[in-house]
């Protein structure tokens, strides 16, 4: 798939979904907060969300999932039924949703229907991987778009639930690794973007080495100096502190380069 | 009557290959572990840390569950807690240890278990329709027997006792 296939998709979807830094729903017009009701169908439509490339969901790992041992059938009845209501408020009663497709007893969401931020953010990263080194320009645009969509973590106002833990792993080390790539392919062609870039992985996390040395060598193609050699010592001063180790060679070497200019 | 309250962590390993400053191969792993329900982190590079900050946070659980109790109570309770948790810890760097030793033959013993089940299972249901375990469900399962067998040593530790 082109990048441009990818960015027409999300215009095109009818149902819009954005769960990275925010949850949004837009059908049309973003879906304001209350129209969800009861909170648990909000949270079952983002559970189903969060396992979109998963294989159907039966029932009851549904409901050990989002209400533990304390759910019911009648609970999960009651939730997908405020989906519905939700999202597909002219549906008829018994017509099957456009939505949510059910195999027997088992649940998901139609991939085709629905546009989701984080899956898009996953192949415009798998695109810019594929053309890293034979399209390095379509690889940075797949990447700027990537991050466009990294708004934060996911589902922030879940971030206590277990079951949404392994999604939010997933698409914060999907960031950091777009971010340092992006920072490298911006190094020669604009280096104080590069500098930007490479700042923002370590906002995520302060003791991303990898980061930390496009962060160096952008600041010495920019002329900075000094903050290229600061750069280097916070990176020491944080890997000792957070894991008592040095940094990597290939990091000392860098900061080698800095000290011979 | 039972109470039941959960903790739950994810790790993170960051495996750094490089050659060191004599030119010889070397690897690394870094570590991040985050307590799901407080959203607190901390980064480690020894197995124990991750453990201790584990300890840590399931002390805060029990000692928050048993406040309302006599102080003889609540350290009856805390010392039988971190008695099983040692116990259990005792076991977990060895079954860490043992993931990351071969992961691909423990992946590939699964896929077997998981073929092998389907195709007993294949005539109860429309095969052709599901699709092969993706990653996330096989590490799904690997951390699912994970849980089960540190329950089943628990349970056999408790019964050794009892006969002792």
């Amino acid at each position: 798939m082109h990048i441009d296939d990818l960015k027409a998709l999300e215009s095109q979807s009818p149902l819009k979904v954005y769960t990275l830094g925010r949850f949004e729903v837009h059908l049309g017009e973003n879906l304001a907060e209350d129209k969800w009701g009861r909170d648990k169908a909000k949270q079952l439509f983002q559970f189903l969300i969060s396992n979109m490339d998963r294989t159907a969901l039966h029932k009851e790992q549904i409901i050990d999932r989002i209400w533990e041992e304390d759910g019911t059938d009648q609970d999960f009845k009651v939730a997908l039924h405020g989906i519905n209501k939700t999202i597909e408020p002219e549906r008829k009663a018994r017509q099957e949703s456009k939505y949510i497709q059910r195999q027997g007893t088992s649940y998901q969401l139609h991939k085709d229907r629905i546009w989701c931020d984080h899956r898009a953010m996953e192949q415009a990263v798998s695109i810019a991987h594929e053309h890293l080194a034979d399209r390095p320009a379509l690889s940075r645009e797949a990447l700027q778009y990537a991050l466009s969509l990294y708004g934060g973590v996911f589902l922030p106002a879940r971030i206590y639930e277990d079951w949404s833990s392994a999604m939010r792993e997933k698409m914060q080390l999907l960031a950091l690794g777009a971010y340092v790539s992006l920072a490298e392919l911006l190094l020669s062609e604009n280096p104080k973007e590069s500098v930007i870039i490479a700042s923002k992985a370590l906002d995520i996390d302060e003791a991303w080495e990898e980061a930390y040395r496009v962060l160096i060598q952008a600041y010495l193609a920019t002329g900075n100096r000094p903050q290229a050699i600061r750069s280097y010592q916070k990176c020491v001063e944080v890997l000792d502190e957070e894991f008592g180790i040095d940094p990597l060679p290939e990091t000392k070497r860098v900061f080698e380069q800095v000290m011979e200019k | 009557m039972s109470q039941d309250q959960s903790a739950s962590f994810v790790l993170r390993f960051t495996q750094k290959l490089y050659q060191d400053d004599r030119g010889e191969d070397s690897v690394q792993w870094r570590g991040k572990i985050t307590h799901v329900q407080g959203n607190d982190q901390a980064n480690f590079s020894e197995m124990k840390d991750a453990i201790v900050f584990m300890q840590d946070k399931l002390s805060e659980l029990t000692l928050s569950s048993v406040q309302d109790k006599s102080e003889e109570e609540r350290q009856g309770i805390l010392d039988k807690s971190l008695d099983i948790w040692k116990r259990m810890a005792k076991n977990y760097p060895k079954m860490v240890v043992e993931a990351l030793k071969d992961p691909k033959a423990q992946v590939s013993q699964i896929q077997e278990q998981i073929s092998s089940k389907a195709s007993e299972i294949g005539s109860k249901i429309d095969i052709d329709n599901l699709r092969p375990p993706s990653k996330s469900d096989i590490h799904e399962v690997l951390d699912e027997i994970k849980t089960l067998k540190s329950m089943v040593e628990h349970v056999s530790t408790r019964l050794d006792n009892l006969e002792a």
